[in-house]
């Protein structure tokens, strides 16, 4: 029930947010911070004790003829998830009030953030669909109405790309229905009822293999992975700032949720052959988005590749997990594709505000017209090398959690192709580095001018997103243990 | 629940009187006066009447072989209302002259429709369906400009020989069965059936606008007047789409696979035509025309599924959800197709391109934002009333396991988020690129954002169709 209050508090802020004209920041900043306290609170009440299932079920019943319901409930996977849904939005409206955007911005703004918690607490098929198609249209409008060069076409290429993915979803939704239907004579959206084992074992061949195929290309293209990517670096690069923000750290837990959240219950469709496709595509995604990235000039660019070489390790996870099918590594290895998905959105919402920062204080963000700023912004220069450290797998913070455990717990699966991950490692973390070393250190680049560090309330904003990210990275243990259940509960 | 006390057979042809007296009514008045606004109040009363009392009414079974009144045609005789409706005021706009001419041409248009609503036997159906073509021949060559009267020339000849199909079609339906009732079916012959099947599909085909007889709608729908391009794209194509429905739902009991092969082809070269003709189109009223030409590639989705059902012996609840399907999508396509062609109303300029509605976004920000609405129902994005149209759409091709059909259809429904989206992005662009202005007027706004608030509306009650579901009882038989 206060989900479902959060929700619709939610939507009412969004809504609001349209009218409040010369407020509409400070309006939108309040609302957003509040649905992060209220989200804070609520996952503070109800994850205590957590063990596995799903909890803060609420469902209305919409006609109780047919057996339609509006439902909304979390589990141990996407309360963690809303959480970060809800520290990635106040960041990017923080950042947009150090540039002029009107009330329609911060609408759309809200109305992306209402859109992705529709996703994450939806527990029918439908309503889950509805939400995860309609977060696209304020996001499009976001790039449409105040993106860079090239905007227009960029905006249409990731609606278009998207929605081709969605569609997918939409029919392998539909097929799950009318099969539930054909064997048990009943209606029913629920995910519940669509996902529970004694049916989906029911399911032939050839619906499993349409239904599969469905879902997973449609969550690829949002992860997104290799073949299925060409709509993120073009959209991260042309979107303003705190769009980018959104987008890489919110918008991507849908697809990691798709994955974990859907897919998982669904593990019996996948026939061993699709596994080992997917282990080969998130292999192939981790080592071209590497090598892709080191050859970017422009570091949000460069960020972006980044991103979409995290997710590789969410899919190598996911098929790694479904192969070993229990046991310790099951556990392990789902929990830490998991923990990827959260840590990734974290760091990578940091790194972009921070290269945000970067372009605002220094007025580029190539990597040819930075060049030592730490020597004229020390702060700066540190957070945003605590985030590139996170972000390229460094132990004691959040991006090495996820890692290793994919790394520990998937070996016995998937054997000595572990190499092949290892080398993108490798690749990654070099090129992090050689980026903060052109870009922060070494001699100072003086066509920049004199640069102004970071005042202080813009230091205790990121400075908290890195405490976040190093308390994630010691003390693990909480989120593990809710991961761990939800995975557990599955089997 | 009786609204006025009259008796049964008079409730039951109430909806008509309203709308043909008020047809005569105005032609009378127009003798002494002429005032559009009291045309267009008296046609906007006479139907909205008529439309109360469509709804509102018991639907006692009423003997008689010709005429046949109950909630499924009630159903399509309240949207073929509706359609109109929308258009009355909107008319008003570019009428010059002889506005009592156009305004009881409407209502005598209507009246057609409400006719062929409410039967099933088919020379009924037949003179009604010819009383609306030839009142619209009239209503599309009305404004007289070239462009306008060219697209009349089209729509009149392509008419004409579809006329000439239907009657010969009906002829061989004849000799096949012996009745013209479509309730009363009983097959005598196969080949004459046949026959008249595709004499059928091309003769109602020219009006629905499907693929290979579509080029007339292009053209047509492109040099009408915005309004009467709205009203020829939804309530003639709706009229088509119901007779269709009953005509091969009802009619062609035993003809499963033929039918099945006939719309499956129809349905994807429709689809995809139009989808793809649109994708290069810069001309707004042209890439709105090939939209509704994809649209119908949809619609008729309806007939495949219904006979593939039957072919394979599915029982009649799966048949009746594709019918309450292909209803609940007609519903939702007169309000959004409508509502589109209506929101051209604000440019001024005739043939409208891309570049002109830019800049729209900034000028007229209601008028915008009900626009993109309309244009991302089309699409079928999610909390639109174009998705819940869709969606059940598909779901009922899945449901009788026309898996591949749905996947044809849904990527040419993700192709057309392309123009649509196009459109849109035109629209909110910062700097506007062409001098066209675009009016703030009352009159053009209220009808696109009534239209876009339905639509809206439409799309968060996801569940409609479970409201239409019983209509359909009333066509196919559970």
């Amino acid at each position: 029930m206060f989900l479902a209050f959060i929700f619709g508090l939610l939507f009412a802020i969004s809504l609001v947010t349209f009218l409040t004209g010369r407020y509409s920041s400070r309006f939108a900043m309040a609302g957003s911070v509040l649905i992060l306290v209220l989200v804070a609170g609520y996952l503070l009440e109800v994850m205590q004790g957590y063990s596995g299932g799903i909890t803060g079920k609420y469902s209305y019943p919409l006609n109780a003829e047919y057996q339609i319901f509006f439902s909304v409930g979390i589990n141990g996977f996407t309360g963690p998830l809303l959480l970060a849904a809800a520290i990635v939005f106040p960041l990017s409206i923080y950042i947009s009030l150090k540039e002029k955007y009107d009330g329609k911005f911060y609408g759309l703004m809200m109305l992306a953030e209402t859109g992705l918690f529709g996703v994450l607490i939806s527990r029918d098929m439908i309503l889950f669909y509805i939400f995860w198609e309609f977060v696209l249209v304020p996001v499009f409008f976001l790039i449409l109405m105040y993106g860079g060069e090239g905007r227009n076409s960029v905006a249409l290429k990731f609606f278009v790309y998207t929605h081709i993915g969605s569609a997918l979803i939409l029919l392998a939704i539909f097929s799950l229905y009318a099969y539930y239907f054909s064997v048990y004579g009943i209606y029913t959206m629920q995910m519940s009822a669509l996902t529970q084992p004694s049916f989906v074992s029911q399911i032939p061949l050839f619906w499993e293999l349409f239904i599969v195929a469905g879902l997973m290309i449609g969550f690829l293209v949002k992860l997104p992975v290799f073949p299925f990517h060409a709509w993120l670096p073009d959209s991260y690069d042309v979107a303003p700032y705190p769009v980018t923000v959104a987008i890489a750290g919110g918008l991507s837990l849908m697809g990691g949720y798709g994955l974990f959240g859907i897919m998982l219950g669904l593990k019996s469709l996948f026939p061993a052959l699709v596994l080992w496709i997917l282990v080969g595509i998130s292999i192939v995604s981790l080592i071209y988005f590497a090598l892709t990235a080191m050859f970017q000039t422009s570091i949000k660019r460069m960020m972006a590749y980044a991103s979409a070489g995290s997710m590789g390790f969410v899919l190598l996870a996911f098929a790694a997990g479904i192969m070993e099918e229990s046991g310790v590594e099951y556990n392990l290895v789902l929990s830490g594709g998991m923990f990827q998905i959260l840590a990734h959105a974290i760091i990578i919402s940091l790194l972009f505000v921070n290269i945000f920062f970067i372009k605002l204080k220094a007025g580029t963000d190539t990597l040819g017209g930075l060049g030592g700023i730490y020597r004229e912004a020390p702060v700066l220069s540190t957070i945003m090398l605590g985030g590139l450290l996170a972000s390229l797998g460094l132990p004691g913070l959040a991006g090495f959690i996820g890692e290793f455990s994919i790394l520990g717990g998937s070996f016995q699966a998937i054997g000595y192709l572990i190499f092949f991950v290892i080398f993108s490692m490798i690749i990654t973390a070099s090129y992090h580095i050689w980026m903060a070393q052109r870009t922060l250190y070494g001699p100072y680049n003086e066509h920049l001018g004199g640069i102004r560090d970071l005042s202080r309330p813009e230091m205790a904003v990121l400075g908290a997103v890195l405490i976040l990210i190093l308390v994630l990275g010691v003390f693990p243990s909480p989120l593990f243990s809710l991961f761990s259940s939800y995975a557990g509960g599955i089997i | 629940m009786t609204l006025i006390a009259v008796p049964g057979w008079l409730e039951s042809i109430l909806p008509m009187i309203f709308v043909g007296f008020a047809g005569f009514l105005i032609l009378a008045i127009g003798m002494k006066v002429d005032s559009g606004k009291a045309f267009s109040s008296i046609t906007f009363v006479a139907l909205a009447l008529s439309l109360v009392s469509v709804v509102w009414q018991s639907y006692d079974p009423v003997a008689g072989s010709l005429v046949t009144f109950n909630p499924f045609n009630a159903y399509f005789a309240a949207i073929l209302i509706i359609s109109s409706l929308f258009v009355t005021f909107p008319a008003l706009r570019n009428l010059t002259e002889r506005r009592d001419i156009f305004y009881s041409l409407l209502l005598f248009v209507t009246l057609g429709m409400l006719v062929a609503s409410f039967t099933m036997n088919l020379v009924v159906m037949f003179v009604a369906f010819e009383a609306v073509s030839i009142g619209t021949y009239v209503m599309a060559g009305f404004h007289k400009t070239r462009r306008a009267l060219e697209a009349s020339a089209k729509y009149f000849f392509t008419g004409a020989v579809s006329t000439g199909f239907i009657v010969i079609g009906l002829s061989y339906y004849f000799q096949a069965t012996g009745t013209f009732d479509l309730t009363a079916v009983t097959i005598v012959s196969r080949i004459p059936l046949l026959t008249a099947l595709a004499f059928l599909i091309i003769g109602f085909g020219f009006k629905l606008a499907i693929f290979p007889m579509h080029q007339w709608a292009i053209d047509t729908y492109d040099g009408s007047e915005n309004s009467v391009s709205a009203l020829l794209s939804t309530g003639s194509k709706i009229l088509a789409f119901m007779i269709m429905l009953k005509l091969f739902v009802v009619g062609f009991p035993l003809l499963g696979q033929s039918v099945f092969i006939f719309f499956t082809i129809l349905a994807i070269l429709t689809m995809t035509y139009g989808n793809i003709s649109a994708l290069s189109e810069t001309r707004l009223k042209r890439l709105l025309a090939y939209s509704s030409v994809a649209q119908a590639g949809y619609m008729i989705l309806v007939f495949s599924a219904v006979a593939y059902a039957q072919y394979n012996g599915m029982s009649a609840g799966y048949i009746q959800f594709i019918v309450a399907a292909g209803m609940l999508y007609s519903l939702i396509y007169i309000f959004m197709k409508g509502g589109a062609f209506l929101a051209l109303n604000s440019i001024g300029k005739e043939n409208p391109g891309l570049e002109d509605i830019s800049g729209m976004g900034t000028r007229s920000p209601a008028l915008a934002l009900s626009f993109t609405v309309l244009l991302l129902a089309l699409a079928g994005i999610p909390l639109t009333g174009g998705f819940t149209a869709k969606a059940w759409l598909f779901l009922s091709l899945i449901n009788v396991k026309l898996w591949w059909l749905a996947v044809i259809a849904i990527l040419n429904s993700a192709i057309s988020v392309f123009y649509y989206f196009r459109v849109i992005s035109y629209m909110y662009r910062k700097e506007p690129l062409s001098g066209v202005i675009i009016s703030t007027e009352k009159s053009v706004i209220v009808p696109v954002a009534l239209a876009a608030a339905i639509v809206v509306a439409l799309g968060i009650y996801f569940y409609v169709i479970y409201f239409i579901l019983p209509f359909v009882g009333f066509l196919v038989g559970g």
